[in-house]
């Protein structure tokens, strides 16, 4: 009797020993969730594919929500992957106006959340780190270079395919690249602002400004679909090349066009790269590792002679994965 | 001297003198040539801003802008004149030109991997004419159920990646010429306005769409195959569809997951610009391709004159208004008369 209650305390005492280890396991192993405003849009993916790269080389675990678009679903999964567990968070917000609410419920949960892509609202602290692009610095380097482009084609004008300008990057891109353009002595002849942000519209845009604007000599593309749009234009009409182009964000479809000259320049937004800061921002917040709070990363530009160079390469592997 | 004639419904229950049979043109396109006069009215008016608005150059944007709008326009058309709805065009359309592009990346030519793409309409199409016709389902939500499915296939093909038209002869497609001086684009757009109309009026198979948009009953009665015509409307919609899809692509030698998702409303608009009912039974070819001209015109001006794009939206449904009044207007005065 007394070697039967011995064997159940056995048996009882390594249940337990199982479930404590298992419990310490899950409680090292950390977990990040990233959450994307849509998944239907390149540019999340690729934020996505950083997030999980640096989560797997930080030995974290990873899980993915969509928000799609929508400020409600976004304070929804937020919730829901609390109640999952989660340890820290990764966010492409869906805009920065509807952060403040998930920030409170966060901080009150104690978790890290790191943005990436698009900024918290201003005046907002109570995040752990924000990993955006310099958007005016960006705009304003880029207003220099198109407005290069258009004196080397013997005028002043240029043209924009402007982001919807409710967003505050695409502000901060427009405010860069005015001043840009008045202080190296470029007029911008139009901007129209894309709904969709697809190629068709850009096209349809694209030829839309050329029509008003013949003289406009080279067009700034505010978003990688603006870049691809303009060059069909340019192509259609013959006019590869005599009107400059240059684009922000990058993609594979932008590299061919920068390869084959159809535009001259991209300023590379480097989507894998904020998802893998932000990771490592909330992962250095959980250890307790100092956190940088504002990461601003400069868009490198790389043009069409330097893009096969190792540096473009370095660029180009921190904007989308490898294998795309 | 009174005859019967067989009216816009084919039902031939409506008596009217005889005269009726020797309308004019003007008479009978009353609707049409006020949504034309409209357009050129709107160019005009966009031409005192921007003279370039009235240069061939332009005519020939607005022409390439509009071809996939027009053509879809006309599919949805033959839907609405069926009394029915169809919501899933812009995610077949968006399909369509991912599925092509993947086909081509596959080892496809651009002729079979175009197949493939049309492979997309007549699925879809079958499907919603199916589940109308047979299953017996309302169109808004047989429709909204296959908008979504293809909508989110559209990203399922490429992980949601934009792709690369392989076949670089793609392009002739849309831009190439089949007739000399004349660009496909324009070809298509015109071969299937003139059939299609042609079709509706003419054919008695054409004018079951209008008896059974006027009334799916006593069509029955009159031995009409209702759901045999309305399967082949929805089938005709979701070819037309994808067929202005693979224009797209070979104009811009690129798909894209959401391409379409903006045409589908745009479409129900230019039908509705172009005097058809959403309740069944009118419209005409004509009238969808003015709509659709009207919307491009519009989007055009908005662009060459620089206003925020973001008026496009209130500009069309203020045209719509302006479409619908029109047409009301007619009727009243033709009802009067």
């Amino acid at each position: 009797m007394k070697t039967k209650l011995n064997g159940w305390l056995a048996m009882a005492a390594s249940v337990a020993l199982a479930a404590l280890s298992s419990v310490a396991h899950a409680q090292e192993k950390k977990t990040v969730a990233y959450l994307a405003p849509s998944l239907d849009i390149s540019y999340w993916q690729w934020v996505g594919f950083g997030v999980k790269q640096k989560a797997q080389e930080l030995g974290m675990d990873y899980v993915e929500f969509t928000s799609e678009n929508s400020p409600a679903k976004q304070m929804d999964n937020a919730r829901t992957a609390v109640t999952k567990g989660v340890d820290a968070i990764v966010i492409g917000p869906v805009s920065s106006t509807s952060t403040p609410p998930l920030l409170a419920y966060l901080k009150s949960q104690n978790i890290p959340i790191a943005f990436a892509g698009i900024g918290p609202q201003p005046g907002q602290t109570d995040y752990t780190s924000s990993v955006t692009a310099n958007n005016y610095e960006t705009g304003k380097a880029q207003g220099s270079f198109v407005c290069a482009l258009a004196k080397e084609r013997g005028g002043n004008k240029v043209g924009m395919l402007s982001l919807p300008q409710d967003r505050e990057n695409a502000q901060k891109y427009l405010k860069g690249a005015q001043e840009a353009f008045a202080a190296d002595g470029c007029k911008l002849a139009q901007m129209l602002e894309t709904r969709g942000l697809t190629v068709n519209e850009a096209v349809t845009q694209a030829n839309d400004m050329l029509t008003a604007h013949p003289d406009i000599k080279a067009i700034y593309g505010m978003y990688d679909e603006a870049g691809t749009g303009a060059a069909k234009v340019l192509e259609t009409r013959g006019l590869t090349g005599k009107i400059g182009i240059a684009v922000a964000d990058g993609s594979p479809t932008t590299i061919g066009l920068l390869k084959a000259k159809a535009i001259q320049g991209i300023f590379f937004q480097e989507a894998v790269g904020q998802g893998i800061d932000g990771t490592q921002q909330v992962f250095n917040a959980l250890t307790k590792a100092p956190v940088k709070k504002d990461l601003a990363l400069v868009m490198p530009l790389v043009t069409a002679d330097k893009i096969d160079s190792p540096e473009a390469k370095a660029v180009i592997a921190r904007v989308f994965p490898p294998s795309k | 001297m009174t005859k019967t004639i067989i009216d816009q419904a084919g039902t031939g229950v409506e008596t009217r003198p005889a005269i009726r049979t020797r309308e004019s043109l003007l008479s009978t396109y009353r609707t049409e040539l006020a949504i034309a006069g409209a357009i050129g009215l709107l160019v005009l008016a966009v031409g005192t801003q921007v003279p370039q608005a009235l240069s061939w150059g332009n005519f020939a944007n607005i022409t390439q802008a509009g071809a996939p709008l027009i053509i879809m326009s006309l599919g949805v058309l033959l839907v609405v004149i069926t009394g029915g709805i169809d919501l899933s065009v812009g995610s077949v359309f968006s399909l369509t030109g991912m599925v092509t592009a993947q086909a081509m990346a596959a080892g496809f030519g651009g002729v079979s991997a175009a197949l493939v793409g049309l492979g997309v309409g007549l699925v879809f199409g079958s499907i919603n004419g199916f589940l109308v016709t047979i299953a017996g389902l309302a169109p808004f939500v047989v429709t909204l159920i296959t908008f979504a499915v293809a909508g989110s296939l559209a990203f399922i093909v490429t992980n949601g990646r934009s792709m690369p038209i392989g076949d670089p002869d793609f392009w002739l497609l849309n831009s190439g010429s089949m007739i000399p001086g004349m660009p496909n684009y324009i070809l298509f757009c015109i071969v299937l306005l003139v059939a299609i109309e042609l079709f509706l009026k003419k054919m008695v198979a054409g004018r079951w769409f209008y008896a059974v948009g006027s009334s799916a009953a006593a069509a029955h009665l009159l031995g009409i195959p209702v759901k045999r015509t309305q399967f082949f409307a929805y089938v005709a919609s979701s070819l037309l569809a994808s067929f202005s899809g693979l224009l797209t692509i070979s104009y811009i030698l690129n798909a894209e997951s959401t391409a379409g998702s903006s045409l589908m409303l745009q479409a129900i608009a230019a039908v509705v610009i172009g005097g058809a009912s959403l309740l069944g039974g009118t419209g005409t070819a004509v009238g969808a391709v003015l709509g659709a001209l009207m919307i491009t015109v519009i989007q055009n001006g908005v662009n060459l004159i620089g206003i925020n794009s973001f008026w496009q939206g209130s500009v069309t449904g203020l045209a719509i208004l302006i479409a619908v009044l029109i047409d009301r207007f007619s009727k009243s005065r033709r009802g009067a008369v």
